[in-house]
């Protein structure tokens, strides 16, 4: 073999190495592309993204309001022309609270609070949930056993209830101490279909493989296994991201949430506490049918997500 | 059976044992000692360590321990700081209250969500089932409290058909000439919107679950048979696959007990009903610890043993499941 041909052939070589990545890389695309297509003929599914892409906007356009003039800012800004509450004009779309604060900045920044809320407890709490999960389900016998009696416990524990009992310790909870507190309760239903999901993949074969290679546990788990279990990670998060913002906003409608921020539950409980929900349809409205409606589409998503996680969902 | 009963309830015990730890940590570790709260700056010292011997807070930690668990074990959760009344007192009636409107609302909207599920799994793919299913979606995701404002706004104060608040009329209660039957109609009159709003949230639940889990057993075998026998749809639908489908819900009303407990206490608290969860409300925004505890030590109690119930309910409705 000569030179030329030498050199010819590692130019092959490369660019079939580079080509298996890009190869890769599209492959990866083109399955997102493929779960997209079904997705997409669930009707539900892409109302549940019309929804959230509503809210993201929602959240979005919380941060004009304050801009155009200071008395729109949710918290402090007070109408000087208002005393109470009154109903919508043109200065006030939703009309405004007990203080003479304007109610729709009020549902914008609600907006956006939920979503900080809702995202980063289910955040954590998948987080948790699929590392017991794997634990639990790669290592078995003891750990096994102890990490789902635990499961078991904070399974059965009301969490609201157990949230109105720390604060009643603690003292008022911050918005942050809420959100770990909702991780730290919520994480037991994840790591059992996590763990359960394990279970059926430490079996395959390549992970006997990868064992008998001489693999080190966590090399296995991380390399094996994880991969494996993302997409329902993926699909658990969203159903935690509805639980994290239902609570927070029961919880503030009883008053022990954090006076600090404009929850849409928060909203509620000023107009149900200063007695203006009989008065006032447009203060008592908006923020109920929000809550709802960003349940309704996380759940909606959950369960499109659930159908391409789960093939069988599909044939019926 | 009677084995697998047993160990539940040892499981049971066990979580209790270690929620109660749990709370004796948590409460020592708030800031302040339990006596903070009724420490006077008038007192002298000695005043302040006569009321801590008294407490028992100069004991041993452990001490302290066998000590709480004793006086929890005799049902001795001290006076309440609120109503200055022995705590068992107050909550023993509250259970009972709680007892009433959480199972009617659970059993009542199972059974609801059962047969409705069933009905437009049957019907799949018409616009029937695509509307039930739409209007469940709805109902599944309904804010609680919001719902329960509404349910008092439209049928409370629009068309006044029920009473807003409370368990019953004192004027009539305290009446010596109504007769007890009326008293009862009276309950169940203030009973009807809390149960409605529990009812409506829970049956959603039940419902859809019974409808994915009732497609899930048509497309069984033993149903192409059925069919293929030429046997009735009615009798196919009711004995053959509805029987089957019903386990999943049974394990979903289960395993959200303890949510259906939180959403009662917010309907209680918003309907003044009195029951525990309205009390470890009231009890916490006043500071009230011996009757927070309590409550919230029974509420976890009942969310146990309704577990307990589904799951023996569970194995007896599936006889291939061995224990």
């Amino acid at each position: 073999m000569n030179r030329e041909e030498l050199n010819k052939n590692r130019k092959l070589e490369r660019s079939e190495y580079l080509n298996f990545f890009t190869r890769k890389r599209f492959f990866f695309l083109k399955r997102l592309y493929s779960n997209w297509l079904i997705f997409k003929k669930n009707k539900m599914g892409l109302l549940g993204v019309v929804l959230l892409i509503l809210f993201g906007l929602m959240a979005l356009a919380s941060f004009l309001p304050p801009l155009i003039n200071p008395m729109y800012q949710p918290m402090i800004g007070v109408d000087p022309m208002i005393l109470g509450t009154e109903g919508p004009s043109s200065t006030h779309w939703l009309g405004t609270d007990f203080m003479g604060r304007d109610i729709f900045s009020q549902l914008l920044m609600g907006a956006r609070i939920a979503f900080m809320i809702g995202i980063s407890a289910a955040l954590m709490t998948v987080a948790i949930g699929t590392t017991f999960g794997l634990l639990a389900g790669y290592f078995g016998k003891t750990v096994d056993f102890l990490l789902m009696r635990f499961a078991d416990i904070i399974l059965v524990l009301p969490d609201l209830l157990v949230i109105i009992i720390l604060s009643a310790v603690i003292g008022k909870l911050s918005i942050w101490n809420i959100v770990v507190v909702i991780a730290l309760l919520g994480w037991a239903g994840t790591a059992r279909v996590i763990r359960s999901q394990v279970l059926t993949l430490k079996e395959r074969p390549y992970v006997d493989a990868a064992k008998l290679a001489g693999s080190h546990p966590f090399g296995v788990i991380h390399r094996h296994i994880v991969p494996n279990i993302i997409p329902l990670s993926l699909l658990y998060m969203t159903f935690r991201v509805t639980s994290a913002i239902l609570v927070e906003a029961a919880l503030s409608f009883l008053g022990f949430g954090d006076t600090s921020t404009v929850s849409w539950g928060m909203m509620l409980q000023w107009c149900w506490k200063t007695g203006n929900m009989f008065r006032a349809p447009y203060w008592l409205l908006p923020p109920g049918i929000s809550i709802s409606l960003i349940t309704l589409s996380f759940y909606l998503i959950g369960r499109a997500m659930d159908e391409i996680v789960n093939p069988r969902l599909r044939e019926r | 059976m009677q084995k697998y009963i047993l160990r539940r309830t040892v499981e049971i015990i066990v979580t209790l044992f270690i929620i109660i730890t749990l709370l004796f940590v948590l409460f020592r570790l708030a800031p302040g000692d339990p006596t903070s709260m009724i420490i006077d700056p008038k007192m002298t010292p000695e005043d302040i360590e006569s009321l801590r011997e008294a407490f028992g807070l100069n004991d041993p930690l452990w001490l302290q321990y066998l000590k709480y668990l004793k006086n929890i074990l005799k049902g001795e959760f001290g006076n309440s700081f609120h109503y200055a009344e022995p705590v068992l007192d107050i909550i023993k009636e509250k259970l009972l209250n709680t007892i009433l409107l959480f199972t009617t609302a659970t059993i009542l909207a199972a059974l609801a969500g059962i047969s409705l599920g069933k009905f437009i799994a049957w019907k799949r793919g018409t616009k029937i089932e695509a509307t039930i299913t739409f209007v469940g979606l709805l109902l599944h995701t309904i804010f609680l409290p919001w719902f329960a404002l509404l349910a008092i706004w439209i049928f409370g104060f629009k068309f006044r058909w029920f009473p807003i608040n409370g368990m019953l009329t004192p004027e009539i209660w305290l009446d010596p000439t109504i007769s007890f039957f009326y008293k009862i109609l009276d309950v169940i009159h203030h009973m009807i919107l809390p149960l409605f709003v529990l009812f409506t949230i829970d049956f959603s639940r039940s419902m859809l679950v019974m409808k994915s889990s009732m497609l899930d057993t048509l497309r069984e075998d033993y149903i192409i048979t059925a069919k293929a026998k030429g046997l009735k749809e009615k009798i196919i639908r009711n004995k053959h696959a509805a029987r089957n489908a019903m386990l999943p819900v049974v394990t979903s009303v289960s395993l959200s007990i303890a949510f259906s407990i939180n959403g009662s206490a917010i309907t209680e608290t918003v309907f003044s009903w009195p029951g525990l969860g309205r009390e470890l409300v009231f009890a916490v925004s006043n500071n009230d610890y011996p009757l927070a505890q309590a409550s919230f030590l029974l509420i976890s109690t009942l969310v146990l043993v309704a577990n307990l119930v589904a799951d023996v309910l569970y194995a007896y409705l599936d006889p291939r499941i061995k224990y």
